[in-house]
C-alpha cells in the first residue's frame, strides 16, 4: 500500500471502530432491556448512546489522522 | 527474563514492561469473566429452573454422556439439513479451533514456545487463523440463509444481527493483531508465514507501519485493545443477557438431561388422590427440565417445519408456543423469584394469555418436533400437562371430547358403543376367551377401533384368519378389555387413564398375562410404554413386529401375489413413538408382486394422519384437513395402495380419499388385510 492510501486506510480503521462502538452501545441496550428496564426509557437511551458514539467517532478521526502512520514501507506484494 | 526479548516475529518485544502486564491482566479479567459468567448462571438460569417441579433426570451417565458428545462434537441431528448442518459445523469447529490456538498462543511465551517459534506455536497459530476462516465461511453461510434465502422458519431479531456483526469484527480485529505484527516485523518474518498464518500474513501486506520499532509495538499493542475489548465485552453481553448464543451452554445441558425414555411417555400425576391441583396452570407449576427446553430452545423452526397442524394452517407453531412460554418464563421471573409477601398477586395462568386454547388443542401428539429438535426438546409432554389442567381442574376443552369423555366412562370406548357388544366382531369365528377358558398363548389386544368401527373390525377379522391359518394359539379378553385409556391420557384426563391402566391391568393379571399382541399402535404404546407406570409389566408386541417375525423365521409364507405398487404411511406411535420402521416394511417386500414406494415424508419424518393427540374425536375447521394433505402426498406417489398399521390412520386415510375425490385410484390397507390376501 503506498502512501496515497492512506485516507481510505483510516476510513477502513474507522468503519471497524464505529462497528465496534455500535455493537457495543447495542449489546448495553439489549442487555438492559433484558434486565427488564421500562421500554418507555428506550428512546432515551438510544438518543445518550448515539451522542456517545458521535463523540466518539469525532475522537477517531482526530486520533487517527494525527497519529495514523505516515510513513511505511510500500506493499511487499 | 530479559528486558526486551526476539518475539515470534522477530521483533524485540519490551516483554517486562509491556507484554507480560498485558496477558497478567487478560488472565485477570478471565478469570473475573468465568466468575460473573458463573454467577449469572447461578442467578439467571439455575435458580429460575429450581422454580419448576422436581423430576428425576439422573441415571444412565453414560448413555446421557454419549449422546452429548454426539451431538456436541459431530453437530448429530443437524446434518440431516445439509446447509444448516454445514453451517453449524463450520461455525462450531471454528470457533472451538480458534480459541484452542488462542490459548495456546496467550501461554507460548510463558513456556518458551515462541524464542525461537516452535512447531506447536507454529501449528497453534495455523490451527486458529484456519478455525477463524471456519467461522467466516460458516457465519457467512448463516448471513446469507438468514437474510437473503429468508426461510419462514427463522425470525431475525435485532440481537441476532448484532451477534454477527459484532463476531465478524471480532474476527476481523484478531487478524489485525497478528497481520500488524507480521508487516511490524517486515522481511525478518520468514516465508512459511504464509502457511502457519494464511489470513494475517496476505493481510499484513496491506497495512501501514510507523518508521520506529517502539511506535510499531504500540500500534501493535492498540489493535490488541481494540480486539480484547470488545471481546471481554461480547463475552459480558452474552452472560448476563438472554443472547441467542446462550445456547452454546443451554443446548449441552439440554442434552444431558434429555428423557430416555421412548418419545411421548407421558408421567402419571403425583399424588393424584391428595393432590389440590392437577397439570399446569402457570410458568413455575412445570418441572425444572421443562423449564429448562423453554430456555435451550434457540428458536431454529425445525418443529414449525414439520408441525402438521403448523402446516395445515392451524393456530399453532410449537416454536412460537415454546418461545412464547420463554419469554412469559422471563417476564415473571423477578416476580417468581421475590420473597413471598402479603399481596402477592396470583401468577398469570399460560392457557388463555400466553398460549391459546385453540393453539394447545391443535397438537396431534404426533412427535414429529420432538423427533427433528437437535436438542431433545419435549414438546408433548408440556402440551398434555397444560391440557390437564384444563381439563381436570377446569373442565373446559373442545365440545367433541364431551362425548368421548362420557362414553369412555360410560361404554369403556370413545364411540359409544355397548361394552358388552366388544366382541360381537369375534362371533362365529371361534375365538378362545380368556374367561372361558385356561390361559394359553398370546393374548390378542383388539382394542376400541378393531372392535367397534366397521372398517376396522375387518383388519381385525384378517388377523385372526393369520394367526389362526399358522396356528398361533391366542385368546381375547372379550368383554373384560376397556379402552387402554390413550385418548383419555393425550387429551389431558389423566383421572380416567389412570382408571382405565388400572382396571386393565388387574384384569390382565388375574389372568396372568404374560404377552400381549396389539393391533393398534397407541394402545402397543400405552400398554408396553405407559402401563408400567401403575405395574403393568408385559410383553407386548405389534402385530407388524410379529408378523415379521413369523415371515423371518419361515413360519409364514406369502405366495399369492398382489399386483398392485403401494406406498407404506408410518404410524407416529408405532414409527416415532416406538421405532418400528422395518417390520411393516419387511412384510410388504415378502409380498409377491408389491411394489413400495416412498412418500417423501416417511420413516422418522412421517407426516401425521391428523387423528392423534385426541383429533380423531374433534372438528377440523380450520385450515387444511390433515388428512387430505397426507392422502394427496401418498396420490402423488401415483401408488395404487397406501399401507397403514394403524386404526386411526386407516379410518383418516380412507376419510381423505373420499374427501379429495380420489377412490377410483387409490386405496387404503391394513397391512394385516394384504398378508391375509396373499397368504
Amino acid at each position: 500500500m503506498w502512501i496515497p492510501l492512506r485516507p481510505i486506510a483510516i476510513l477502513i480503521e474507522l468503519a471497524i471502530l464505529i462497528g465496534i462502538i455500535f455493537s457495543i452501545f447495542n449489546g448495553l441496550m439489549f442487555t438492559l432491556f433484558d434486565y427488564r428496564l421500562d421500554p418507555k426509557y428506550q428512546p432515551f437511551i438510544k438518543w445518550v448512546l448515539i451522542t456517545m458514539g458521535f463523540l466518539g467517532l469525532v475522537f477517531f478521526i482526530a486520533h487517527l489522522i494525527a497519529f495514523y502512520p505516515r510513513l511505511g514501507s510500500p506493499s511487499r506484494f | 527474563m530479559e528486558f526486551e526479548k526476539l518475539f515470534w516475529a522477530r521483533q524485540q518485544v519490551y516483554i517486562l514492561k509491556i507484554f507480560l502486564p498485558i496477558i497478567f491482566g487478560f488472565l485477570i479479567l478471565s478469570v473475573g469473566l468465568i466468575a460473573l459468567f458463573i454467577f449469572s448462571f447461578w442467578k439467571r438460569h439455575y435458580k429460575l429452573w429450581q422454580l419448576g417441579k422436581e423430576e428425576d433426570r439422573s441415571g444412565q451417565v453414560g448413555k446421557r454422556l454419549r449422546t452429548l458428545l454426539a451431538v456436541i462434537f459431530a453437530n448429530y441431528r443437524l446434518w440431516e439439513e445439509p446447509y444448516p448442518g454445514t453451517m453449524h459445523f463450520l461455525i462450531f469447529w471454528g470457533v472451538l479451533l480458534l480459541s484452542l490456538g488462542k490459548v495456546i498462543r496467550i501461554f507460548s511465551l510463558l513456556v518458551g514456545l515462541t524464542n525461537p517459534p516452535q512447531s506447536i506455536f507454529l501449528i497453534a497459530s495455523f490451527i486458529s487463523e484456519s478455525g477463524g476462516g471456519w467461522v467466516i465461511v460458516g457465519g457467512a453461510m448463516a448471513v446469507f440463509r438468514r437474510y437473503i434465502l429468508k426461510p419462514t422458519r427463522l425470525d431475525t431479531k435485532p440481537e441476532r444481527t448484532l451477534i454477527f456483526i459484532w463476531g465478524f469484527l471480532l474476527l476481523l480485529t484478531g487478524y489485525f493483531i497478528k497481520g500488524y505484527r507480521i508487516s511490524a516485523a517486515g522481511i525478518s518474518v520468514p516465508m512459511n508465514w504464509y502457511f502457519w498464518a494464511p489470513i494475517s500474513y496476505p493481510l499484513s501486506k496491506f497495512f501501514l507501519t510507523l518508521p520506529s520499532q517502539a511506535l510499531n509495538e504500540l500500534l501493535i499493542w492498540h489493535r490488541v485493545f481494540i480486539h480484547a475489548i470488545p471481546a471481554s465485552i461480547f463475552f459480558i453481553y452474552i452472560t448476563l443477557s438472554h443472547s441467542p448464543l446462550k445456547h452454546f451452554f443451554l443446548s449441552p445441558i439440554n442434552i444431558y438431561f434429555r428423557s430416555l425414555k421412548p418419545k411421548s411417555v407421558l408421567l402419571p400425576l403425583p399424588d393424584i388422590e391428595e393432590a389440590e391441583t392437577f397439570g399446569v396452570r402457570e410458568i413455575s407449576e412445570f418441572t425444572w427440565k421443562q423449564l429448562l427446553d423453554l430456555e435451550a430452545c434457540t428458536a431454529c423452526g425445525r418443529c414449525q417445519d414439520v408441525c402438521p397442524a403448523f402446516l395445515s394452517g392451524k393456530p399453532l407453531s410449537p416454536k412460537k408456543m415454546t418461545q412464547n412460554l420463554k419469554e412469559m418464563l422471563w417476564r415473571q421471573a423477578p416476580f417468581l423469584l421475590s420473597k413471598p409477601m402479603d399481596g402477592k398477586k396470583e401468577p398469570e395462568p399460560i392457557v388463555g394469555s400466553t398460549v391459546k386454547e385453540e393453539e394447545l388443542w391443535a397438537c396431534t401428539a404426533c412427535m414429529a418436533c420432538e423427533e427433528v429438535c437437535p436438542i431433545y426438546i419435549e414438546q408433548i409432554p408440556r402440551n398434555i400437562d397444560l391440557r390437564r389442567y384444563l381439563v381436570l381442574m377446569e373442565t373446559k376443552f373442545p365440545s367433541g371430547l364431551k362425548g368421548v369423555f362420557k362414553n369412555l366412562m360410560n361404554n369403556h370406548n370413545p364411540w359409544g358403543m355397548s361394552r358388552g357388544a366388544r366382541a360381537d366382531w369375534a362371533k362365529g369365528l371361534k375365538v378362545g376367551i380368556l374367561s372361558k377358558g385356561p390361559e394359553r398363548g398370546i393374548l390378542f389386544w383388539v382394542g376400541c377401533a378393531g372392535s367397534f368401527d366397521d372398517r376396522n373390525i375387518s383388519v381385525t377379522i384378517s388377523l385372526v384368519s393369520i394367526l389362526k391359518s399358522i396356528g398361533i394359539s391366542f385368546w381375547i379378553l372379550g368383554t373384560e378389555e376397556g379402552c387402554c385409556g390413550d385418548p383419555a391420557r393425550r387429551t389431558g384426563n389423566e383421572y380416567l387413564f389412570k382408571t382405565f391402566a388400572e382396571s386393565n391391568i388387574e384384569i390382565l393379571q388375574k389372568y396372568g398375562v404374560k404377552q400381549i399382541l396389539t393391533m393398534c399402535p397407541h394402545c402397543f404404546h400405552t400398554l408396553k410404554n405407559e402401563y408400567p407406570q401403575f405395574g403393568g409389566k408385559f410383553d407386548v408386541v405389534h402385530y407388524t413386529q410379529f408378523l415379521a417375525d413369523l415371515l423371518s423365521k419361515g413360519i409364514i409364507k406369502l405366495t399369492k401375489p398382489i399386483q398392485k405398487t403401494i406406498t407404506y404411511h408410518d404410524s407416529c406411535y408405532l414409527g416415532r413413538g416406538n421405532q418400528i420402521y422395518g417390520a411393516p416394511r419387511k412384510i410388504l417386500k415378502s409380498i409377491p408382486g408389491l411394489r413400495i414406494v416412498e412418500m417423501k415424508r416417511h420413516g422418522r419424518r412421517s407426516f401425521c394422519c391428523g387423528a392423534g393427540g385426541g383429533r380423531m374425536w374433534l372438528e377440523e375447521n380450520i385450515g387444511t384437513r390433515i388428512n387430505q394433505m397426507r392422502t394427496l402426498e401418498a396420490y402423488g406417489t401415483k401408488a395404487e395402495l397406501v399401507g397403514t398399521a394403524c386404526p386411526y390412520c386407516l379410518t383418516m386415510l380412507r376419510d381423505g380419499i373420499k374427501e379429495i375425490g380420489k377412490e377410483e385410484v387409490l386405496s387404503v390397507f391394513d397391512i394385516g388385510e394384504l398378508v391375509e390376501r396373499a397368504l
